[in-house]
């Protein structure tokens, strides 16, 4: 009984931290350019896959894989922002909604065509080998994603929290013309939000992308998970992601143990309209 | 919610796109190609089966039309359509390819649940030739131009289940299976039949299409303790996990995969942690097929893939549906069609092959097991 009980909150945990950092990517961008960006997952699925071609092309390392395909995803988002979203900043929300919508069914489609629609494994050395702790089987991948996460998310907040650059983006997301007629250069604040946002998603599929199989349409699942996660927090809210995700991970992980499985995905959404009757705007929303 | 609506749609206004762009394909010949629905699962969970279902029928085709195709000089065409692992999919693909396009017949299915919604928009109006799905009702409740060509669930598990009971010394085993109609009817079949012949099924739990992560349920499974796990997964991308999750969770007993869901793609992806694991299958290697030889060889020379048990199965349901048409001098006379699929025997990629009235197919099956590294054939099955 234990037994189950701690593998089941230690699966949660690990389940939940990757929701938190795909879902903060997302709940940055929202905060920051007001963009809801449906192509979020796609960016996921273009970090793990970046990483299985760095590792089966280059034959570089798994950790030199995972911190090359983070940079080149975050240049990827860098561009989509340039081409896609920059031209459109003062068109109305659901023009960039329907064009984010639109990039994200390219870039999955245009993934099954080039990277092929056959499952691939990302080959980590610590994908298979697990630590006993007591009755709990951990495998050192889930550890990396825990600790890597937990990492990641503290870099995340200390730059926006005590840099210039995040700063910035605090003033942008409080009040763009404001922000902007005291010197605030939108323009860089955006593109560093955006290689952010993407640069963390592409981390998440870098990371977890071990711990399944991948293929071109996993950016569906990813982007799912971390709107369910993002809506329960509060839309633009980092601490909002983060109780959310976790949240998510052990709800669903403790739900479908002593529930049932059946209504695992149900807990999730069930947990959202929870949240949205108590909360309207989310758990750790923003003050307007 | 509202957002998911239109991503449907966006794809089936891309995918009509495409259509259009390969139905112009055929003008240039002089006799008009017989042309056939490919409806498989070219996105979601399914992609790799659908691919390579329309490898397999590529392959087999190019053979016959390389030999001067069917009906004095007709060549077959393909033309695929993606049902999206998901019935309603499935439905508008036949629907479309029957009133629109007007194809000669419908050959495809990967899973059961989408056969079972797909049977009834084909019902006495087009040749409807189901590969893969297991589900018994599929034919049961079929129609008078349906057929069927992989085993039910039925057929395939009361022979593997008595291997299971008589020749691998096991006392307890639980059940993971994927939550449709194939994975509830397996896990149902299974938990009976196993209980039967004395065996302690201790539980069944079940995953949905779209999960990514299974040690929830495994981890719920290995707390019960049993000699085995029987998993009924039906697509390559989860099954490889759930492979590999298994023994990452530290569970050392027997593993047994669900008949039909055993190829060289899933060994790749799933690595060490699919060595010893048993399964059924109707299409091995090891067993000596010269038809299968050739079409082997066909595909290796136009696809990077291996070929599988679900490649096969397409090709064959392509020969059959081509040889009847041959037989029958007609490509749209179905009731025609259909008696010469009942009154013959076909030599197929899988061997010799027959339908009985209601147009379930027989094959060979046989047990195997992962060896090495290798799918190795261990007895015949039936």
């Amino acid at each position: 009984m234990g037994a189950v009980f701690f593998q089941q909150l230690a699966n949660g945990l690990v389940n939940g931290m990757g929701y938190v950092l795909i879902a903060v990517g997302l709940t940055l961008v929202f905060g920051v350019l007001r963009i809801v960006n449906f192509a979020h997952g796609e960016f996921y699925m273009l970090g793990s896959f970046a990483t299985f071609f760095a590792m089966s092309l280059l034959g570089v390392h798994y950790i030199v894989a995972v911190l090359m395909a983070t940079v080149v995803v975050a240049g990827v988002g860098v561009l989509a922002n340039q081409v896609l979203f920059r031209p459109l900043r003062r068109e109305h929300e659901f023009t960039i909604l329907m064009v984010s919508l639109g990039l994200s069914l390219v870039l999955a489609n245009g993934g099954e065509l080039v990277f092929g629609a056959d499952p691939k494994y990302i080959s980590s050395p610590f994908a298979d080998d697990a630590v006993e702790l007591g009755s709990v089987f951990l495998t050192w991948q889930r550890i990396i994603v825990l600790v890597a996460a937990s990492v990641l998310i503290c870099l995340v907040y200390l730059f926006i929290r005590f840099t210039r650059m995040g700063k910035m983006m605090q003033a942008t997301a409080q009040n763009r013309e404001g922000a902007a007629l005291s010197g605030v250069n939108i323009d860089w604040v955006h593109t560093y939000t955006f290689a952010l946002a993407c640069g963390l998603a592409a981390a998440a599929g870098a990371l977890l992308g071990p711990t399944a199989v991948i293929f071109p349409t996993i950016g569906e699942w990813a982007v799912l998970k971390a709107f369910i996660v993002v809506v329960m927090g509060g839309l633009g809210s980092m601490g909002g992601a983060v109780a959310g995700g976790l949240i998510l991970g052990i709800v669903e992980a403790l739900g479908a143990n002593y529930i049932s499985i059946a209504f695992k995905d149900a807990i999730g959404y069930g947990i959202v309209v929870a949240v949205l009757l108590w909360r309207p705007a989310g758990l750790f929303a923003p003050r307007q | 919610m509202q957002f998911g609506i239109k991503r449907k749609s966006l794809f089936a206004f891309a995918a009509s796109v495409a259509l259009l762009a390969g139905a112009t394909d055929g003008f240039a010949q002089a006799k008009p190609p017989v042309r056939l629905a490919a409806i498989l699962p070219l996105s979601g969970a399914g992609t790799f089966e659908g691919q390579q279902g329309i490898e397999g029928m590529q392959a087999a085709a190019a053979i016959i039309n390389d030999k001067g195709g069917i009906l004095g000089g007709r060549k077959i065409e393909i033309i695929p359509y993606d049902d999206k692992s998901s019935p309603e999919e499935g439905v508008s693909a036949a629907r479309r390819a029957i009133e629109q396009d007007k194809v000669d017949a419908i050959v495809g299915n990967m899973f059961s649940p989408i056969a079972l919604a797909m049977k009834e928009v084909t019902r006495d109006k087009i040749l409807h030739v189901a590969l893969a799905p297991q589900h018994p009702k599929v034919t049961e409740e079929g129609h008078k131009w349906l057929f069927r060509l992989n085993e039910t669930t039925i057929m395939r598990g009361g022979n593997f289940s008595k291997f299971i009971c008589t020749k691998m010394n096991l006392k307890s085993v639980a059940i993971l299976a994927i939550n449709d109609d194939y994975g509830r009817s397996e896990a149902g079949n299974y938990g009976k039949w196993l209980q039967e012949c004395g065996m302690q099924v201790k539980g069944t739990e079940f995953f949905q299409g779209t999960d990514t992560d299974f040690n929830v349920q495994l981890t719920k499974i290995r707390g019960l303790q049993t000699d085995a796990i029987y998993v009924a997964a039906s697509a390559t991308s989860q099954g490889a996990t759930i492979y590999r999750q298994i023994r990452q969770l530290g569970y050392k007993g027997t593993v047994v995969a669900s008949g039909g869901n055993m190829n060289p793609k899933l060994i790749e992806l799933s690595g060490n942690s699919i060595e010893g694991v048993y399964s059924v299958s109707p299409y091995v290697e090891d067993v000596e097929n010269p038809i299968a030889a050739a079409w082997r060889t066909e595909y290796a020379k136009r696809f990077k893939n291996a070929t599988s048990f679900v490649a096969a199965l397409s090709a064959a349901g392509l020969e059959v549906t081509a040889g009847a048409m041959d037989k029958a001098g007609t490509s749209t006379d179905y009731e025609k069609i259909a008696a010469a699929i009942r009154g013959n025997q076909w030599n197929t990629v899988l061997g010799d092959m027959k339908f009985n009235n209601i147009g379930q197919g027989f094959l060979a099956s046989y047990i195997v097991q992962v060896k090495n590294g290798k799918i190795t054939t261990t007895a015949r099955a039936n």
